[in-house]
Parts: structure tokens; C-alpha cells; sequence
């Protein structure tokens, strides 16, 4: 391909996510947290032993015990993050390990000491101190490598996922269909004898629109901006396809300073052309509709196309699925991409939140 | 030399149009689409037929498989603007292509070389572009016109003798193709109901007892009504309940 995307200083400087502690304050990786010391709590009750006392009281004391040692570590983690994350990785492991054990080791120790103050009997008699704060220190070893490592695998695993998806949407962006390319190259080839202006034209066109798709992957293009590269995108395609294209434009309603992720619309028109337009022998009409109501920001592509057995294969659900993808990470479930495909219609609609209104 | 120009883009036509004229051909038509370019072949008999591959109604490959089974075909130059896949079949069949923007010194070089492909070498192009391809259209003769039938308005498909009858709402038209070829490349949309029958899914209408016992499938759109064999029945039974 042409487009050689580089990645941006701009992009490098962003947070960098660390690639093997997660954030122990999030509500997801606490729960998790608890959870394994719950199942953990359990595993030990269960064990066989010569204890005598009722399982639930038991079940009780050890849970809120284990409980309280898992949250303090998580806890201290989370405060030391922002620390943690400066040293080498396998330093930052280290201290992060010796530190759930030292929790453990002194919590251990502490609740023993009160247990053996009060007299409660809640833990092991007297003599037993140095065994049951090793014990503790044991268990606590073995499941916070396990879940260090768990995280770590974890984490690893979503950055890649993370990784694919920005790889995929900077490929989309660099993709304006190489095809498009050399339709629009032949076009212009045959204008410049009998009409030189309307080459001209032509270029100016395609140089908009390669620049735009040529342009730094996290850029952000305002509504009106975008509409206009569709706009000479579509100039083009007139030029090519002549009478078969006919456009209706209805977008007096959206607002043309909004914020949105470049090349939004451009490869849905495009999807419309290539999928309808250019694949019915008499054309048709492509009509491009702004709405914007209820905080809401709206706007439908719609085109005919032939019936099944006609249609041309190919990219169609990767363009969609791409551009669902970038509205979904530019606007979160705020923004959503509707697909209707009738026998011989195709209609999608972006619907973005109407930022304007939301602040 | 007689050239036939099939783009489905008025620019590109005008231009290899104008390029063509620079290198001595007369360009006797031109067409926008596979199947009027068939119909204007076998009307016009050009002695070259520059065709592209992207087109509607019927794409330039499939053109070139009917083109090439005519009577005395002529030779054929496919253009294409960016084919990945194209262009990786004509290179594996060795076939010679031009690509969009076409220079004149290519083209030259193309007429010079241009050879007769019979239908067997586009053949070998659909294989090498590694798709199963069923064709858009059946190509019949009647009264020694050309006839191309849209698979799609197909109702059903009878044997007779060494011919197959095709039945469309418009009427009916012979051609010379087995039936069981016929059932291979089109599995997706005909279903066999009998030794000498297939007929469309989608014209399916419900099947039938006769006073005889025997079963007969109703089509869509018509009167007719198909007698089914004993050996299909269980088959196309379960294709019915699930319509």
C-alpha cells in the first residue's frame, strides 16, 4: 500500500498502560481479589484436619481474616502504582510481591497477638505463633504468585487485543480502496485532453481526500470536514460513473463544528458506491441524511443495490465493522452504527452523541 | 482491426477509445456491462474485444466464458484498474491483461500478442482466482440469436433429450448444457426433484398428492406442476418444511 502510517510522538507520550500490574482501586480487579481469597478461605476449611469447631463460625473469622490481608495488599498496591510502575518490570514484580507478603506476615502477627490478648481462641493456641504466621506467609506466597501472574497474562492479553484493534483502524485509514485509486488515476488520464479543468479539479479532489487518509491515525476532523472530503470523494466518483450517480444531500441539520474521528463517513460512501451504485447498470441515487434531535446526532447513507446473486463480494463487513469499532472508541456506547439492508437497499446510520448539548 | 471497448465507465471507454484510434484500430462498439458486450459480439463479430473485469449485471470473466464458447470468438484484452485477485489469476494462467491507465506502448504490445483464449484458459483464470464461480447467466441460441438468461428468473430446468429446456416467466429457451453440470455450478439455487428435473428453491410452492399416488412439486408464478421421483422425495420434503 501507499500509505506508510507512522506512529505519532504524540501517541507514544499518551499514559503508557502498564503491561503487568493492573489497578487494584478498579472495582473489577477488586472483586477479583476477593474472590480468590474467598475461594481460597475455602480450600482451607476444606483441607482435612483434626479441627473440631463448627464450620460456619470458622468459615466466618477465616473470611473476614483473609478478606481484610487481600484488601490491605490490594490497597497498598493501588497507592504505589504510580511508583511501582517506574521501576523495571520485574523489579516492580519484586516489590509488589515482597510487599502482599509483608501485609500478610504483619497482619498475621497482629491478629494473633489480639486473638491471644482477648483470649478468643479464634486462631491457634499460644505456642503456635511463629507456625501460623508462617503458614500464612506460605499460602500467601503461593496464591500471590499465582495471581500476579494470572494479571500479568491478563493484562498481556488485553493490551494485544487493544494493540490489533488501534493496528486495524490504522490500516482502514490508510485504506482508501487501492482500486478507487487507479479508477480515479484513469479518469483523470482521460479528462486532461478534452477537459483540463475538470482533471485539474480531479487532483485537487484526490490529493484532499489522500491526504485526509494519509493523515495521523488519532487525528480528529470536525462534522463539517467530514461531509466535504465526502463531498470530493463523490466529485470523483461523478466523474467516473457519470449518469449512473446521483446524490441527495440533506445535512443543513448537523452541526459542522462537532468533533469526530477523521475519515468517519468517507469509507461507509465509499462501501455505498462500490456495493451499490457502481454494481447496478443504471445507477441510482446515494442520499447522505443529517439529523439531530434528542441530544442525538444522526447521519443515515443510504443506496440501492442489486439483488443477492448480483452483488460483488468482498470488504463490505470489514469497512463496518472498522467504523463501528472507531465510533466505539471515540464515543464508547454513546455512539453506535445501525446497519439496515434490505433486498435491494442498503442503509447504515451513525448516531454519535450531540456533544454540544451533553456539556 | 475491429475493436469492441467494455467498461462500464463513459471515461474510461472515451479514452482507450481515442488510444485505440492512435494505434490504427477501428472501434466498431462499445459496451457497458458483460452481457450487452456477449449480445454485441455476436452481433458485431469484432476481431478484438477489450474488456474490463468490474462491471454490472455481469463481470468481465464471466463475458469472456460465453465470448469464447461463440462461433469464432474473437481475441480478448482484459483491463482492470486494481484486481488483487484478477491479476494473480491472469499471471498463474498466463494471460495477458492490461492495467488501468493503459499506456499506448502496452497497448500495442497487447494487440501484437492478442491470442484467441478459448473458454477453457478463463476457466483456468476463475480457478486460479481461487472462487467457486457459478456464472449470472445461461447462454441460448434462438433462431440464431444469441439469448443471455439471468439465473435468477430461472424457474425450473428439464431435460430433454441431449438438450435442457430453461423455463423463465418469459417463456422457454434450449440450451445445449447436461443437466448434471448444471447441478454441480448451481447447487446453491436449484434443487433436483427428479432424473430429468431441477428446479429453483426459491419457486418452490408446496408439493402435491396426485389421484395416482404420485407426488408433484407446484412452482411459483406458473401452472405447472413437476412430477417428483420417488429417490428425491425424502430430500426435497425436508427442503420444503424448512421454506
Amino acid at each position: 500500500m501507499i500509505a506508510n502510517v507512522t506512529s505519532s510522538p504524540k501517541r507514544d507520550g499518551v499514559v503508557p498502560q502498564p503491561s503487568w500490574l493492573p489497578d487494584f482501586c478498579s472495582a473489577q480487579v477488586l472483586f477479583a481479589v476477593m474472590i480468590v481469597a474467598e475461594l481460597l478461605v475455602f480450600i482451607i476449611l476444606i483441607a482435612p484436619s483434626d479441627e473440631t469447631r463448627p464450620l460456619i463460625p470458622r468459615l466466618t473469622t477465616a473470611s473476614v481474616f483473609v478478606q481484610w490481608l487481600a484488601l490491605v495488599s490490594a490497597v497498598c498496591l493501588c497507592k504505589l502504582r504510580p511508583r511501582l510502575e517506574r521501576l523495571a518490570p520485574w523489579a516492580g514484580v519484586a516489590v509488589a510481591y515482597a510487599l502482599m507478603l509483608l501485609v500478610t506476615v504483619l497482619g498475621s502477627a497482629l491478629v494473633f497477638a489480639i486473638d491471644a490478648q482477648l483470649d478468643l481462641g479464634l486462631t491457634l493456641p499460644a505456642q503456635f505463633q511463629a507456625r501460623f504466621v508462617w503458614r500464612n506467609a506460605a499460602l500467601c506466597a503461593l496464591i500471590g504468585a499465582a495471581l500476579l501472574r494470572y494479571f500479568y497474562v491478563f493484562e498481556q492479553w488485553r493490551s494485544r487485543v487493544r494493540a490489533e484493534a488501534k493496528a486495524r483502524f490504522e490500516a482502514l485509514q490508510a485504506r482508501i480502496r487501492p482500486h478507487f485509486l487507479f479508477n480515479s488515476m484513469n479518469t483523470i488520464a482521460s479528462l486532461i485532453p478534452q477537459r483540463p479543468q475538470e482533471a485539474e479539479r480531479a487532483i485537487e479532489d484526490l490529493a484532499d481526500l489522500f491526504r485526509a487518509a494519509l493523515g495521523n491515525d488519532d487525528a480528529q476532523s470536525t462534522l463539517g470536514a467530514e461531509l466535504d472530503l465526502v463531498k470530493r470523494y463523490l466529485d470523483i466518483e461523478k466523474l467516473r460513473l457519470g449518469e449512473r450517480l446521483h446524490v441527495e444531500w440533506n445535512v443543513d441539520a448537523l452541526p459542522a463544528s462537532m468533533h469526530v474521528p477523521a475519515l468517519l463517513l468517507q469509507p461507509l460512501v465509499e462501501n455505498a458506491i462500490y456495493h451499490g451504485i457502481q454494481s447496478l447498470p443504471d445507477g441510482g441515487t446515494v442520499s447522505i441524511d443529517g439529523r439531530r434531535e434528542n441530544g442525538r446526532v444522526e447521519i443515515a447513507i443510504r443506496n440501492p443495490r442489486p439483488g443477492e446473486h448480483a452483488r460483488m463480494g468482498g470488504r463490505h463487513g470489514m469497512a463496518l465493522a472498522n467504523t463501528r469499532a472507531r465510533i466505539e472508541y471515540h464515543f464508547g456506547r454513546r455512539g453506535e452504527l445501525d446497519i439496515d439492508a434490505g433486498a435491494d437497499y442498503f442503509a447504515c446510520t451513525v448516531k454519535l452523541p450531540d456533544e454540544s448539548v451533553a456539556r | 482491426m475491429k475493436a469492441l471497448i467494455v467498461d462500464d465507465e463513459p471515461l474510461a471507454r472515451e479514452r482507450l477509445s481515442s488510444l485505440l484510434r492512435d494505434a490504427g484500430v477501428d472501434v466498431i462498439g462499445e459496451a457497458g456491462e458483460g452481457r450487452a458486450a456477449v449480445e454485441t459480439v455476436a452481433k458485431l463479430h469484432p476481431d478484438i474485444v477489450l474488456l474490463d473485469i468490474r462491471m454490472p449485471v455481469m463481470d468481465g470473466l464471466e463475458a469472456a466464458r460465453h465470448i469464447a464458447n461463440l462461433e469464432s470468438p474473437p481475441a480478448i484484452i482484459f483491463c482492470t484498474a486494481y484486481d488483487e485477485h484478477a491479476l494473480a489469476a491472469f499471471e498463474a494462467s498466463a494471460i495477458d491483461y492490461l492495467v488501468k491507465p493503459v499506456r499506448l506502448d502496452r497497448l500495442r504490445t497487447a494487440l501484437e500478442r492478442a491470442q484467441r483464449f478459448g473458454a477453457t484458459a478463463v476457466q483456468k483464470v476463475e480457478q486460479a482466482s481461487g472462487e467457486h464461480r457459478a456464472r449470472s447467466h445461461l447462454c441460448a441460441r434462438v433462431r440464431g440469436n444469441l439469448v443471455l438468461v439471468p439465473v435468477g428468473d430461472i424457474h425450473y430446468l428439464l431435460a430433454e433429450d441431449k438438450y435442457v429446456v430453461v423455463h423463465t416467466a418469459k417463456g422457454e429457451v434450449l440450451i445445449e448444457e447436461a443437466l448434471k453440470t448444471l447441478e454441480n455450478e448451481f447447487s446453491d439455487r436449484f434443487v433436483r426433484i427428479h432424473r430429468n428435473c431441477l428446479v429453483a428453491r426459491d419457486r418452490l410452492a408446496g408439493l402435491l398428492r396426485g389421484a395416482d399416488g404420485s407426488i408433484h412439486v407446484k412452482i411459483q408464478g406458473t401452472d405447472a406442476s413437476l412430477e417428483v421421483s420417488r429417490r428425491n422425495l425424502p430430500a426435497l420434503r425436508k427442503l420444503v418444511r424448512t421454506l
